[in-house]
C-alpha cells in the first residue's frame, strides 16, 4: 500500500464511529458593537498602526504626479507588471534586488486587518525586495472583511496571493520591535479617490 | 439555615486556627453550623496525580458523610471545586447524590457573598494593607474572582495590585513534590512580586502552604493568613 | 551529546532554574509581552465567538479529514503541484533527498517550520551536502547558536539582547554594542545573498485550504514570502491536521492565529500558494512540492479523546500564559512543542510512554484553556494522560503504593487521623527517606507544622 493509501486507510479508521461535526458557516468577525467606519479609514487606521504610511489621493493624475517625485527621490524603481502606464513614474529602473523603490499595483484591500492584496502576476520580488514599497490600490477596492476578500479572490487565483499589512518587522532580537527585516521596511498604500460615489 | 463544614485534610491538620474562625464567622453570621463525623478527605491529589480509582474512593466516602445537608461550606477553593465539578463524574453511577451534592457546595467566601449576600463584616481591617492570591480553582472551577476581594474590602482593607495575583503559586498537589524546583521557581515569582502589604491571603491552604513555606526557606518575613482568620479579624 | 527528550525534563528544568535564571529572566518578559498583546487584541473582539467558530471549523475538518485530504490533493494536482504522502519522519526526509537529490540541490532557505523541526529536516540536509540557512530571524539566530526553538512563535526568546549583540559581533562583525536595528539590518543583508542563490526554498504550512488548494502562511518579516518566491523550487511540509475546508475559512483562522500568537489583526505577510509560477507570472518557483505529512497525527486522531488536540493552530499562546513554561523555556522538555501543547502532542505522537513526564509537567491551573482560540481543553487532556499513565504503570511504584495507601486510609478516619500523628511527629527532613513525598517538599520549602489538635477534635471539644 502506498503512504497515500495508509494515510488515508488510518484517518477514516480512526474516524469510523466518531460523531461528525458540522461546519459551523461563515466567519463573521463578531465584535462589540461601534458606530460604522467606513473601509477607507478603517483600512487607513489599521495600516499606520501597523508602521505603514497612508497616502490618499483623488485621482489618477495626482497619483501619478505622487509617484513621480517619491521615484525621483529614490533613484531607482522596478515596477509592477501589472502598474498601468499611466502609473509608471519615469526614473531609471533597476532589478527588484537593486533598486532603491518598488511600486505594485494592488488587486485590492482589506479593511478590518489593513492589508492590500498583491498578485503574483504583477510580480513578488518587486514586491519584497526593494527598501521602500509603494503599493496602489483604488478606494472602491477596499474591501470591509478578509472573508470578502478572499470569497472575490477564489475565482481567479494566481500562482501566489500576499497580504501585505505594513512594513516588515520582528520582535525576535531580546522582544525589541526592528522594522525591515527582510521584507521593505518602509511600506506605504497609495490610495485613489476615496470610496465614496 | 444549616451547613455543614468540610474541613478539608489541609484545614483539619494544617489549619485548624483557620477553619475554627469560618466556624465562628458562619455562627456569627446566624448559620448553624454542623461538621459531620469522619472526616479524611475529597481525594483531589489522588485525582489529579492519574489515581482514579484511589480518587474515587475517598470521595464516595465524602460524599456519604455530606448526604443529608443543605449547604456544604469548606475554607478552600480546590476542594469545593473537587466537590462541585469533579465529584459528579467520578462518582456517576455510584452515588446519585453527588450531582447535587456539587450544586449546593461554596468555598467560604463565595458562600458569604453568593449565598448570605454578605458586603461587609464590620470595619475591622480598616487601614490594612492586604494582597490577595487567587488559587487556581477558585479562580477557574468556581469563577470566584472577585467575592474575597470584595469582602476583603468592605471591610475596610486597602487590596493592593499584585501583578502576578492570579497566576499559578506552583502547589499543584503532588506537583509541588514530583517537580519541586519547578514548583519553587513558581513560588519565587509570586514572592518577587509581591507589594509591601500587611497581609497576604488567600483561600487555599495548599497554596498559602507552597508561599509561606518557600518564603520561610528564603528567609522572607512575610505575613500569610488565611482569608476564614482575616475575616473573622475583622469582626472583632 | 544525547538528543534531549521528554524524560529529561525534571533534571534539564532544575538545571535551568538553577544555574540559568537569564533564561527564566528573558522568557518570562517575552511570555508577559506576547500575553499582553493577545489580551489586548482579544479586548477588540468577541472572542468567545470567535473561539468557539474556530473550534469548530477545526472539528468538522478533522471529522471529515479523508475527504478534505482527498479535496486538497486534487486541487493542489490541478494547480500544478506535486503532492507526496509521508507515513514517518523518515518517509518524508527520504522524499525531501530525492528532489534534492534528482534536482542537484546545493543551498537551501528555510521559513521558519516547527513540522520540519519536528522532521529533522535541516540535520538530514545538510548530511546530504546541502547548505541550509534558516531566515526567520529568530531561527537564525538559534541556527547560529547549535539551539533548537525554545518557543512555537519566537524561537529565541530565551535570549537576551546582549546575547544577540554578542553573537552577531561574532558571527557578522557588527560593533559590540550595536543597537537592535543595526543587529537586524546586518541580519538582512547576510541573508539576502541567501535567498538570491538558494536553488530550494523549504516551508511548513499554517493552513491547507482543501477548494481551492491553498496553502497559506503567516510572518512579519517577509522571510517566507521571499523563500517561497526566489528559488526555483519550493518545498512544502504540512501536518495532515492543517487541512481546512474552504479558502473563506481562513479569513477567521489567519486572524484568530495572529491575535492569539502576537496580538496583530493579521501577521504582517499573509502568503497563499497555488502552485507553481503561471506563463503571465514574471517571476515565482518552477516547481511546487506539498508533502503532506503524517508522523504520528493519524494516531493522535485515532484516540476518542485525545483527538481535540490536533486542532492546534501552533498561536503559543498556552505557552505564553503558562506558570510552568516560563520557569524554563522550551529546551527543557526535550520536544519539539512544549509548554502545554507540547505536554499533550508529545503523548500523542511519540507515544505516552515516551512523553513522560510531559503530561505530569503542569499544576493544573488551566489558565491554558482560557486562552486557546481553539478550545483545546488542555487541563482535561493532561488529566486523561495522567490516568492513562498510571493504568500503564508508568508512575513510580513508591508512589502507587502510597497512593494505595492514602486510598486506603481516606475511606477509615480513625486510621488516617492516625497516620496524621505519625506524621507531626516525623522530621521532614528524615522522613523523606521513608516518604519521597516529603524529601520532595522539604528540598525547596520550609516544612508545614502539624497542629496536635485538628479541627475535628476541636469541634468535638466545642468552638467557642
Amino acid at each position: 500500500m502506498s503512504a497515500r493509501e495508509t494515510i488515508l486507510t488510518r484517518v477514516r479508521a480512526a474516524l469510523d464511529g466518531r460523531e461528525k461535526e458540522a461546519h459551523p458557516g461563515p466567519f463573521l468577525a463578531w465584535r462589540p458593537a461601534a458606530d460604522p467606519v467606513p473601509p477607507v479609514r478603517a483600512f487607513a487606521e489599521r495600516f499606520t498602526a501597523a508602521g505603514g504610511e497612508v497616502v490618499n489621493v483623488a485621482s489618477r493624475e495626482e497619483a501619478t504626479s505622487w509617484l513621480q517625485s517619491a521615484a525621483t527621490a529614490a533613484g531607482s524603481v522596478v515596477l509592477g507588471a501589472t502598474l498601468s502606464r499611466e502609473l509608471q513614474p519615469d526614473a531609471p529602473a533597476l532589478p527588484p534586488e537593486s533598486a532603491a523603490m518598488g511600486i505594485s499595483r494592488a488587486r485590492g484591500a482589506v479593511a478590518e486587518t489593513g492589508s492590500l492584496i498583491l498578485d503574483a502576476r504583477d510580480g513578488r520580488r518587486a514586491q519584497l525586495l526593494p527598501p521602500f514599497h509603494v503599493m496602489v490600490v483604488e478606494a472602491g477596492e477596499i474591501r470591509e472583511t478578509l472573508a470578502d476578500a478572499l470569497r472575490s479572490l477564489a475565482g481567479d487565483l494566481p500562482s501566489a496571493v500576499g497580504l501585505h499589512s505594513g512594513p516588515s518587522k520582528s520582535a525576535d532580537i531580546g522582544q525589541i520591535l526592528v522594522q525591515g527585516v527582510h521584507g521593505p521596511g518602509r511600506a506605504v498604500a497609495l490610495i485613489i479617490g476615496s470610496g465614496v460615489e | 439555615m444549616r451547613v455543614a463544614l468540610f474541613a478539608t485534610c489541609l484545614g483539619d491538620r494544617i489549619f485548624p486556627d483557620a477553619t475554627a474562625d469560618a466556624v465562628r464567622l458562619l455562627r456569627h453570621l446566624g448559620v448553624e453550623v454542623e461538621c459531620p463525623e469522619g472526616q479524611t478527605c475529597c481525594g483531589q491529589p489522588a485525582l489529579n496525580a492519574g489515581y482514579v480509582r484511589e480518587a474515587r474512593r475517598a470521595a464516595r466516602h465524602t460524599a456519604r458523610l455530606l448526604r443529608d445537608t443543605d449547604y456544604v461550606v469548606l475554607p478552600s477553593g480546590s476542594c469545593a471545586g473537587m466537590i462541585r465539578r469533579h465529584f459528579p463524574p467520578l462518582l456517576a453511577g455510584l452515588s446519585d447524590g453527588a450531582r447535587t451534592l456539587g450544586d449546593r457546595t461554596y468555598e467560604l467566601a463565595q458562600f458569604l457573598v453568593q449565598v448570605l449576600g454578605v458586603r461587609s463584616l464590620g470595619d475591622g481591617l480598616a487601614g490594612r494593607r492586604v494582597s490577595y492570591h487567587h488559587g487556581c480553582h477558585a479562580l477557574r472551577e468556581l469563577g470566584v474572582r472577585t467575592e474575597p476581594v470584595r469582602l476583603l474590602e468592605g471591610c475596610g482593607a486597602e487590596v493592593i495590585p499584585w501583578e502576578a495575583g492570579e497566576e499559578c503559586c506552583g502547589f499543584g498537589g503532588l506537583f509541588s513534590v514530583k517537580l519541586p524546583v519547578v514548583s519553587a521557581g513558581m513560588a519565587d515569582r509570586k514572592l518577587d512580586t509581591l507589594p509591601e502589604v500587611d497581609v497576604v491571603t488567600s483561600a487555599d491552604g495548599g497554596c498559602l502552604m507552597q508561599l509561606s513555606g518557600r518564603a520561610r526557606r528564603r528567609g522572607l518575613e512575610i505575613p500569610f493568613r488565611h482569608l476564614a482568620s482575616v475575616l473573622w479579624e475583622a469582626v472583632r | 551529546m544525547s538528543r534531549p527528550a521528554p524524560s529529561g525534563y525534571a533534571a534539564a528544568a532544575e538545571e535551568t532554574i538553577r544555574s540559568r535564571p537569564d533564561v527564566r529572566a528573558s522568557v518570562t518578559a517575552a511570555t508577559r509581552n506576547f500575553d499582553a498583546n493577545r489580551a489586548r487584541a482579544w479586548a477588540e473582539i468577541e472572542p468567545d465567538a470567535w473561539r468557539d467558530w474556530a473550534r469548530d471549523v477545526k472539528a468538522h475538518a478533522l471529522t471529515h479529514l479523508d475527504r478534505y485530504l482527498e479535496e486538497a490533493e486534487e486541487r493542489l494536482r490541478a494547480s500544478g503541484t506535486r503532492v507526496h504522502w509521508a507515513e514517518s519522519a523518515d518517509d518524508a526526509l527520504g522524499i525531501l533527498g530525492r528532489i534534492v537529490a534528482t534536482r542537484r540541490i546545493r543551498r537551501a532557505v528555510k521559513a521558519k517550520s516547527m513540522l520540519t523541526e519536528e522532521l529533522g529536516v535541516n540535520a538530514y540536509l545538510e548530511g546530504k551536502g546541502v547548505h541550509v540557512r534558516e531566515t526567520d530571524l529568530g531561527e537564525y539566530i538559534i541556527q547560529l547558536l547549535g539551539e533548537p526553538p525554545s518557543h512555537i512563535v519566537g524561537p529565541a526568546i530565551h535570549r537576551s539582547v546582549d546575547d544577540c549583540r554578542a553573537l552577531f559581533h561574532e558571527v557578522l562583525g557588527t560593533p559590540a554594542d550595536a543597537d537592535p536595528d543595526v543587529l537586524a539590518a546586518a541580519a538582512r543583508e547576510a541573508l539576502r545573498s541567501d535567498f538570491l542563490a538558494a536553488d530550494l526554498g523549504i516551508s511548513g504550512g499554517n493552513f491547507l485550504a482543501a477548494d481551492t488548494g491553498t496553502l497559506a502562511l503567516i510572518e512579519n518579516e517577509g522571510n517566507i514570502r521571499l523563500s517561497t518566491s526566489a528559488p526555483r523550487i519550493h518545498v512544502a511540509l504540512v501536518g495532515i491536521e492543517k487541512i481546512v475546508p474552504r479558502l473563506e475559512d481562513l479569513s477567521g483562522l489567519l486572524q484568530i492565529t495572529s491575535r492569539g500568537a502576537t496580538g496583530q489583526p493579521l501577521g504582517i505577510y499573509v502568503s497563499l500558494l497555488q502552485g507553481p509560477r503561471r506563463e503571465d507570472e514574471p517571476d515565482g518557483p518552477e516547481e511546487v512540492h506539498v508533502i503532506l505529512v503524517d508522523n504520528g497525527r493519524t494516531r493522535l486522531l485515532e484516540d476518542d479523546r485525545a483527538w481535540e488536540t490536533l486542532r492546534c493552530v501552533r498561536c503559543g499562546a498556552c505557552l505564553n500564559i503558562c506558570p510552568v513554561y516560563r520557569q524554563t523555556g522550551g529546551h527543557a522538555y526535550g520536544f519539539t512543542y512544549s509548554g502545554p501543547i507540547g505536554a499533550v502532542l508529545a503523548p500523542g505522537l511519540l507515544g505516552l510512554a515516551d512523553a513522560m513526564p510531559l503530561p505530569y509537567a503542569s499544576s493544573l491551573c488551566g489558565a491554558c484553556a482560557d486562552v486557546c482560540p481553539v478550545r483545546i481543553p488542555i487541563p482535561e487532556l493532561l488529566l486523561y494522560w495522567r490516568r492513562r499513565a498510571v493504568e500503564a504503570g508508568l508512575v513510580p511504584a513508591g508512589e502507587r503504593l502510597a497512593m494505595r495507601g492514602f486510598a486506603a486510609a481516606s475511606t477509615r478516619p480513625r486510621l488516617f487521623t492516625a497516620a496524621g500523628d505519625v506524621l507531626r511527629h516525623i522530621p521532614w527532613e528524615l522522613g523523606g527517606r521513608a516518604l519521597p513525598v516529603l524529601r520532595g517538599w522539604s528540598r525547596e520549602r520550609s516544612p508545614p507544622t502539624l497542629d496536635r489538635r485538628s479541627f475535628q477534635s476541636r469541634w468535638k471539644e466545642g468552638i467557642e
